[in-house]
């Protein structure tokens, strides 16, 4: 990998449609390897920071990094080696599924038919009905697929499994970590979810996003470890206090003699966001 | 090695992996040398991250109860023994300590919880013979 050890590095984004901020001085480190899960509130600005750092959207002022290749000039050495699931798939209706996957599955050198008829197969994906006759859960199937029969080693993913069921939902799962060729480094993902439960079981880090902005972001494990919840008079240096006023801490910077408990990232979720 | 994984446990995944194996160890139900799921064949049976699955075998590796072995992966080290009864009890303490705390701040009264505690001892026994039943069936 090229001068940066980060697989993702933005800082400084700002985005606004209007007179509506929607990144807010924005900065995100992401390690390569990380599977990091990506979670805010709805209108947070997960779509289009995900959409910034594809140089599918321009920052208003800012500079992002995909694979130390700048955002907005990627090349093509560095889009071979990038997969991205949009929130809302392009398909075309009257195409078969197979052959969105053929056809722009050649526009990779490294495209495996075998993969994608893996990775189909594993997401129990009808491969001869036409997009426009898929159900929304098999459009997104179809989206997976097409992001990752290329073995990419980075995926942005925006809300990849939103319609689909919780069998569907692990065997996703199962494809980001399947069918590398041997020897490859970890791929570094960013997914954008409010499937909580699903996060848990495959990130290594956790980027919370409020507002424009990456509100706490940390191994996930670390957090969990660490973060305490409690009640009673918020102490100094608390990460957050939530509107019922119970507050977060963080225990490596606030050793708390409080007693607090440990907290579930649906509960996290919960309390940074009121 | 049959593993049970929470997710949404307030344990990280990677801990609940290791602590388990130094339960199967001490028990004497692993023996030395039994070998371990793969890292791969692990994460695969419950969708999780295979770093997950590393991060575990490397700290019970570093501790000696694992052993890396050419061609066949982990096994159960030589020192892993089964340990002696007080030691064990030892091992479950923290988590009874836990739940003797919670039963007052319940006001869950001694009698009740220890009748609880026996109906739970009974469940578990009747799950582990539900399992080896399966396990045996060819």
């Amino acid at each position: 990998m090229s001068a940066s050890a980060f697989a993702i590095d933005a800082s400084g984004l700002c985005l606004s449609y209007d007179a509506r901020r929607v990144l807010d001085d924005l900065s995100l480190s992401v390690p390569a390897g990380a599977v990091v899960g990506l979670v805010g509130p709805n209108g947070s600005g997960k779509s289009t920071l995900l959409r910034c750092l594809l140089g599918l959207s321009v920052a208003d002022s800012g500079e992002s990094h995909l694979l130390g290749c700048p955002s907005l000039l990627l090349d093509d050495p560095t889009r071979e080696r990038l997969g991205y699931v949009a929130q809302t798939p392009d398909l075309f209706e009257w195409m078969e599924a197979w052959e969105h996957i053929e056809t722009i599955g050649r526009a990779y050198a490294n495209w495996s038919p075998e993969r994608a008829a893996r990775l189909a197969v594993q997401l129990g994906l009808p491969l001869g009905a036409t997009a426009g006759s898929l159900s929304v859960g098999d459009q997104q199937k179809l989206a997976v697929v097409l992001a990752l029969s290329h073995d990419p080693d980075l995926v942005l993913m925006d809300e990849p499994v939103a319609s689909l069921d919780p069998i569907a939902r692990r065997a996703f799962m199962r494809t980001l970590f399947a069918y590398r060729e041997d020897g490859a480094a970890p791929r570094t993902v960013l997914i954008s979810s409010h499937q909580l439960g699903d996060l848990e079981r495959v990130v290594s880090h956790v980027a919370f996003m409020r507002a424009g902005r990456i509100q706490l972001m940390d191994e996930w494990d670390a957090l969990i470890e660490h973060v305490r919840v409690v009640a009673g008079p918020p102490p100094a240096g608390a990460l957050h206090v939530a509107r019922d006023g119970r507050a977060l801490v963080d225990l490596r910077r606030t050793p708390c003699a409080v007693e607090g408990s440990p907290v579930g990232l649906d509960e996290l979720f919960v309390l940074l966001n009121t | 090695m049959r593993f049970d994984i929470l997710p949404s446990s307030t344990e990280p995944i990677y801990r609940q992996i290791v602590e388990q194996v130094r339960r199967h160890v001490a028990s004497g139900r692993s023996r030395p040398g039994e070998e371990l799921p793969s890292v791969r064949a692990l994460a695969e049976t419950h969708a999780i991250n295979p770093m997950t699955v590393s991060k575990a075998y490397s700290l019970l590796e570093s501790e000696g109860l694992l052993q890396r072995r050419r061609g066949v992966g982990m096994v159960v080290a030589l020192r892993g023994r089964p340990m002696p009864a007080a030691q064990r009890l030892a091992l479950l303490e923290p988590a009874l300590v836990e739940a003797a705390r919670q039963a007052g701040q319940l006001g869950v009264g001694d009698a009740d919880a220890l009748h609880l505690f026996e109906k739970c001892l009974r469940r578990q026994q009747t799950t582990r013979t539900r399992q080896k039943l399966s396990e045996e069936k060819p």
